[in-house]
C-alpha cells in the first residue's frame, strides 16, 4: 500500500525543472501579468466604451484589442530588449562607475539595444536583465515570463491614452502610431527607470510605472490631442457616458488587475509583493473617497458622482504605482488622499483655463494619469520608508529607498523630478515627431462626414444593431438580385 | 392646431432646435427611430456574414402649432435639416380635430 503511494507521489518527479526555476515566483508572475493584461483587454475596452456616445463604442473597442495586439507583435521582434536589454552601444553592461560625465552616461544609458525574444533560450532560459541583475536577488522565473510580464505594462501604455484621442483618430494612424511609439517612446522610459538605465543607476524611484507609464500616458496623450485637433464641436459639447454600467466593469476591472500590476514588480512572490498589493488597495480607497468628498462639498452639483468616483478611483491607482513597494501603510493612505486632492482641483479649476480648453483630451487623461503620475512619483520622494524592503539581501544589504520623512534622504524628490521632466521631455517629443511624420502621408483624423456617423461609417458595425430590416446578403447572389434599385422604392415609403 | 411631424438625420436636431426656437416653438417631441426612403439602407458585417440593414437611424421631431405659424415653421425645419444629400428626410403637416393641456385642462389652440 504504501509502495504505491510512494510510487504515485514520485512520479511526476521524473520531470524536473531547471534547479533556479521557483514553482511560486513563477505562478505569480504569471497570473499578475494576466490580471494586468486583463485590465487592457478587456478592462479599459469596456470602461472607455461606457464612456463614449453609443456611435463610437465600436471603433473603442477595436482600437484597443488592435492596439494591444500590434504591441505585442513588436515587443518580442525588438522592443523588450530595447528597454530591459543591453545599453545601445556598448557590447557589454554598460554603466562605467568610473565615468563621472553625467551627460556622457546620460546617453549611453539612454536606451537598450534593439533584439528579438523569439529563441528557445529568450523564452525558456533563466530571466536576466543584464544591467540591473547585480542589484536585485537571482531570478526564479524563465525569460518568457518576464517579457510577457513587461509586455502588458508596454501594452497598456498608449491603451491609456488613446481616451485621450477618442472620436477622430483615424483607425490606420493608430496601429501605425502604437508600435512607433512603443519602440521610441517606450523604450526608453522603461530602459531609463527599469531596466538598468541612466535614471535607475541614479536611484530614482518608480515601483510599477508612474512615470514609465502613467506620466508617459498624460504627456503623449495630450500633445497627440493636440495635434490631431479636437471632436467635433457637437461630440464634444455632448460628450455624455453611454453607458455606466460598461464603466463600471471596466473600471472594477482596471482596480483589481492593478494587484498584478503593483505586486507582479517585485518579481518574486515576496513579502513585498504582498505589501505592494495592500498598499495599492489602500491608497485606492483613500482617493476614491477624497474625490467624492470634494465632489460633495465643492463640486459643481455638490454631489456624490460615480464617475468622480472612478477618477478618484483611477487616482489613487496612479498615484500609488510609483511607491507601492517602497512605502508604509500611512504612506499609502496620505498618497492616496493628497494626490486624489491635487488632481481634483487641477481637473475642476486647471481645466478652466484657456489654454487646457484649447486641447481636446477625451477622458482627461492629461489629469487622471499625467498630473497624477507626476504628483505619486513626487510623493515617493515625501514617504518612501527604509524599512520596508524590497529585496532583504542583495550582497548583503537590504534594497529600499528612503525619503524626506523616512531616512532623510529630501534628495529623492530632486531625483523623481530628474526622472520625470525627462519623461515629459521625450515623450512630447517622440509623439510629436511620430504623428507629424505620418501626417506627410494621411490626415491623422477621420473625414467630417465620418465622424457625423461614427462606427457604421467607419467599420461597418454598431455596438447595439438591430435586426429589424436586416437581411442576410448570401454571397453569389448580390444585393441587386432580391431588393428593388433604389429609384424603385415608393415615393411615399417614408424618410 | 396642426401637427407638424420630421424625420431627419439625427446630427441635424440641433440645428433644427436652435431654428424652431428662433421661431417661436416652445415645444417640441423627439424621438430616435429607424426607417428608410430613397436613401435605402446599409450593409453592416457580423462575423463573417453581410446583412443589409434596411434601416437606418433618424429622429422624429413632432411640434403642434397654430395655422398661422406652419409655413414659418415647416421652412425653418427643412432650412435647418438640409444638407442636399439623399437621406435629408421629410416633414408632414397634419390637422388636429383638439388638443388638451393635461395640467390646466384647457382644450383648443390655447392649449398649444
Amino acid at each position: 500500500m504504501h509502495e504505491v503511494l510512494l510510487q504515485a507521489v514520485a512520479a511526476p518527479a521524473s520531470y524536473s525543472d531547471p534547479p533556479w526555476l521557483n514553482t511560486g515566483d513563477n505562478a505569480w508572475q504569471l497570473t499578475a501579468a494576466t490580471f494586468v493584461a486583463l485590465m487592457s483587454v478587456p478592462g479599459l475596452a469596456v470602461l472607455f466604451a461606457g464612456l463614449v456616445q453609443k456611435k463610437w463604442v465600436v471603433n473603442t473597442m477595436l482600437m484597443t484589442f488592435a492596439g494591444f495586439a500590434a504591441i505585442l507583435i513588436v515587443w518580442v521582434l525588438w522592443a523588450y530588449n530595447m528597454g530591459f536589454g543591453y545599453a545601445l552601444f556598448h557590447s557589454g553592461v554598460s554603466w562605467d562607475y568610473s565615468k563621472h560625465n553625467v551627460m556622457a552616461n546620460f546617453f549611453a544609458n539612454f536606451v537598450g539595444k534593439p533584439a528579438t525574444t523569439l529563441s528557445a533560450a529568450s523564452e525558456q532560459a533563466r530571466a536576466s536583465i543584464p544591467q540591473v541583475d547585480a542589484g536585485m536577488p537571482p531570478f526564479g522565473l524563465p525569460q518568457a515570463s518576464v517579457v510577457y510580464f513587461q509586455f502588458v505594462f508596454a501594452a497598456i501604455t498608449p491603451l491609456l491614452f488613446l481616451g485621450s484621442v477618442l472620436g477622430r483618430i483615424k483607425f490606420k494612424v493608430w496601429v501605425v502610431f502604437v508600435p512607433l511609439w512603443t519602440t521610441f517612446a517606450y523604450a526608453v522610459n522603461a530602459f531609463l527607470l527599469w531596466g538598468g538605465g541612466f535614471w535607475a543607476h541614479q536611484g530614482a524611484g518608480d515601483f510599477s510605472g508612474g512615470y514609465v507609464i502613467h506620466l508617459a500616458a498624460g504627456t503623449s496623450g495630450f500633445v497627440a490631442a493636440a495635434m490631431i485637433g479636437p471632436r467635433l464641436k457637437r461630440d464634444r459639447d455632448r460628450a455624455i457616458p453611454h453607458s455606466l454600467p460598461l464603466v463600471a466593469i471596466g473600471a472594477g476591472i482596471v482596480w483589481l488587475g492593478w494587484n498584478g500590476f503593483n505586486g507582479g514588480d517585485p518579481y518574486f512572490a515576496s513579502a513585498d509583493a504582498a505589501a505592494a498589493v495592500i498598499n495599492t488597495n489602500m491608497a485606492t480607497a483613500a482617493a476614491l473617497l477624497t474625490w467624492v468628498i470634494w465632489d460633495m462639498y465643492l463640486g459643481p452639483a455638490r454631489k456624490p458622482t460615480f464617475l468622480g468616483a472612478v477618477n478618484g478611483m483611477v487616482v489613487g491607482l496612479v498615484a500609488i504605482t510609483p511607491s507601492a513597494g517602497y512605502i508604509n501603510g500611512s504612506g499609502a493612505l496620505l498618497i492616496g488622499a493628497i494626490d486624489s486632492t491635487i488632481v481634483w482641483f487641477a481637473w475642476t479649476y486647471l481645466s478652466r483655463t484657456r489654454f487646457m480648453k484649447k486641447v481636446d483630451d477625451a477622458m482627461g487623461i492629461v489629469y487622471t494619469h499625467g498630473i497624477a503620475g507626476l504628483f505619486g512619483g513626487l510623493l515617493l520622494g515625501v514617504f518612501a520608508d527604509p524599512s520596508v524592503v524590497e529585496y532583504s539581501s542583495v550582497g548583503g544589504s537590504k534594497i529600499s529607498l528612503s525619503s524626506l520623512l523616512y531616512g532623510h534622504h529630501p534628495g529623492q524628490i530632486g531625483l523623481q523630478l530628474g526622472a520625470a521632466l525627462t519623461v515629459i521631455i521625450w515623450d512630447a517629443f517622440v509623439t510629436f515627431a511620430i504623428l507629424k511624420v505620418i501626417s506627410l502621408f494621411t490626415p491623422l483624423r477621420m473625414s467630417d462626414e465620418e465622424l457625423e456617423t461614427g462606427d457604421l461609417a467607419v467599420h461597418d458595425e454598431e455596438a447595439y444593431p438591430e435586426s429589424e430590416g436586416a437581411t442576410r446578403i448570401l454571397s453569389g447572389y448580390g444585393e441587386a438580385s432580391h431588393l428593388p434599385p433604389a429609384s424603385a422604392v415608393p415615393v411615399g415609403g417614408g424618410a | 392646431m396642426i401637427l407638424v411631424t420630421a424625420v431627419i438625420k439625427p446630427h441635424a436636431l440641433d440645428p433644427v432646435r436652435e431654428a424652431l426656437s428662433f421661431v417661436g416653438i416652445a415645444g417640441m417631441t423627439v424621438s430616435e427611430v429607424r426607417g428608410f426612403g430613397r436613401q435605402r439602407g446599409h450593409t453592416e458585417v457580423y462575423r463573417g456574414a453581410e446583412y443589409k440593414v434596411d434601416f437606418v437611424p433618424k429622429v422624429k421631431i413632432e411640434v403642434l402649432v397654430g395655422a398661422e405659424i406652419v409655413d414659418q415653421v415647416v421652412e425653418a425645419i427643412s432650412n435647418a435639416a438640409r444638407t442636399g444629400k439623399i437621406g435629408d428626410g421629410k416633414i408632414w403637416v397634419t390637422n388636429l380635430e383638439n388638443v388638451v393641456r393635461i395640467r390646466t385642462g384647457e382644450t383648443g389652440p390655447g392649449a398649444i
